[in-house]
């Protein structure tokens, strides 16, 4: 029989102040007039929790852009699930922090874009910066779980020692380092974002460092990125084993990218159960199991440790969703990553200069848009 | 970090709490996880109350077991509540 769902991804708005130019959202985003309204999301997330889900994460786009969040979170409360906000932090003041709490928040994730204002400004492609240095602070005085996110790529790898002492500092009980994955936006954006081998190497050695040196103060999580691995990852732990993930417009997937997919139809919680769309539909079941697998994948030792990689990093970079995940060392197709690489290690792309949020027509980036 | 303390009063860290669920068999829920706990190891984690020392902790143990071996059951309760400082599910 097939296992429930551990955790349930609510993307609650893709509307949010930030404009990072790694954002995981689709690059077509879904309009606010399209949105489930609140009891739509309660109704999911009770299913969720008579499925035995335990963690909801709550993200979008930026949640705190829904007038109803806090109804949202004492609803997923008080149906029995664990609530995890995901938060640049814009548009959270003390009072509506401390409601969120009394609603039943268990955790916050707040995200950083590095340790320099100017540079911080430019990725988000907004003054975001101060605001969130004053909220951390603010954060630490409540008693709710606090993680500080930082995504890295190749524009701030050269100071990760000084982006964790400044984290360290507004000591969370956790920091997440993860390194850009490439998709949406991210993948836009690839050419700038990509860090060179040197840069990968030195990040995981600073990473261990401070592991090592905040331990039993602020563990650290991090992700690196797959191009440089020899083997792919597992993907959302396997397609439709573990997670499910609700878009704005109420739209199920199996994660966040699989929109790109071409060919998969994506039910709806407006017209399905939860419980049926884990179990029947159509696009939770493409890619379960091993039998839709190509070789290498299909005879590999390795098949149910990653489950061939990641399905839309298979479309995206080779254009067939069931071929082995490029990034895999043993795919027919990784030299396409292996080109990336050796473009990205030996042109001298430059690392390039944080320009005035005010001029943003000077930027190289291809900032998120944000949806009607 | 180290070893609790005689002293030390553990507790379970900020965001982390039990779930909804059996009395024999409970969740304990914390940010990115959830650990399914059993006897002792249940049985330590819910005497984390933030009151209660560690030493009290490894006392009510000894006694619910009927220890004989009073200096492993210490070192298992510290090693363990080590463990799970270190992944920041229980304050000391």
């Amino acid at each position: 029989m097939l296992p429930n769902p551990l955790a349930l991804i609510a993307e609650v708005t893709h509307r949010c102040p930030l404009h990072c130019v790694y954002c995981s959202n689709p690059l077509e985003m879904t309009a606010a007039k399209l949105e489930l309204p609140t009891e739509a999301w309660l109704r999911v997330f009770n299913e969720a929790a008579q499925m035995k889900l335990l963690h909801l994460h709550l993200t979008g786009g930026e949640p705190l852009a829904r007038a109803d969040l806090k109804e949202l979170i004492a609803g997923a409360h008080a149906a029995g699930l664990y609530t995890n906000l995901i938060t640049s932090g814009i548009g959270l003041t003390e009072p509506r922090l401390a409601a969120l709490i009394e609603a039943g928040l268990d955790h916050i994730q707040l995200s950083f874009q590095d340790s320099r204002e100017d540079a911080a400004n430019w990725i988000a492609g907004t003054r975001a910066h101060a605001h969130k240095l004053e909220l951390a602070g603010i954060i630490r005085k409540h008693k709710v779980a606090f993680t500080i996110n930082l995504v890295v790529h190749r524009q701030n790898l050269d100071h990760l020692d000084e982006m964790i002492a400044l984290i360290e500092v507004l000591s969370p009980d956790r920091m997440e380092i993860a390194h850009a994955q490439y998709y949406g936006w991210a993948l836009e954006n690839r050419a700038a974002l990509m860090p060179t081998r040197e840069q990968l190497e030195n990040s995981v050695k600073v990473v261990d460092e401070a592991r090592e040196r905040l331990q039993g103060r602020i563990r650290i999580d991090s992700v690196t990125p797959d191009y440089y691995a020899r083997y792919p990852k597992a993907c959302m732990g396997g397609w439709g084993r573990r997670l499910m993930l609700i878009d704005p417009a109420g739209k199920a997937l199996p994660c966040h990218a699989a929109g790109v997919i071409p060919g998969l139809q994506f039910d709806n919680v407006r017209e399905r159960s939860l419980e049926w769309i884990w179990q029947e539909s159509p696009a939770f079941q493409q890619f379960r199991g091993e039998s839709w697998m190509q070789e290498p994948c299909r005879s590999c030792d390795r098949r149910m440790e990653d489950f061939g990689g990641c399905r839309c990093q298979a479309f995206l970079l080779a254009g067939d969703a069931a071929a082995t995940d490029p990034v895999c060392s043993l795919s027919p197709t990784h030299h396409l990553v292996e080109t990336t690489l050796l473009q990205m290690n030996t042109e001298r792309l430059p690392v390039s200069k944080p320009i005035s949020v005010a001029q943003p027509q000077t930027a190289s980036w291809l900032y998120r848009i944000n949806p009607a | 970090m180290a070893f609790p303390t005689d002293s030390a009063q553990p507790r379970l860290a900020p965001g982390c709490r039990w779930g909804n669920s059996g009395e024999d068999d409970k969740v304990l829920l914390f940010p990115e996880g959830a650990l399914r706990l059993q006897g002792t190891g249940q049985k330590i984690v819910e005497l984390c109350d933030g009151q209660r020392t560690f030493l009290e902790i490894v006392g009510a143990l000894q006694t619910h077991y009927n220890a004989s071996d009073a200096t492993q059951i210490r070192q298992d309760i510290a090693s363990f509540l080590e463990q799970l400082q270190r992944k920041r599910i229980v304050d000391y």
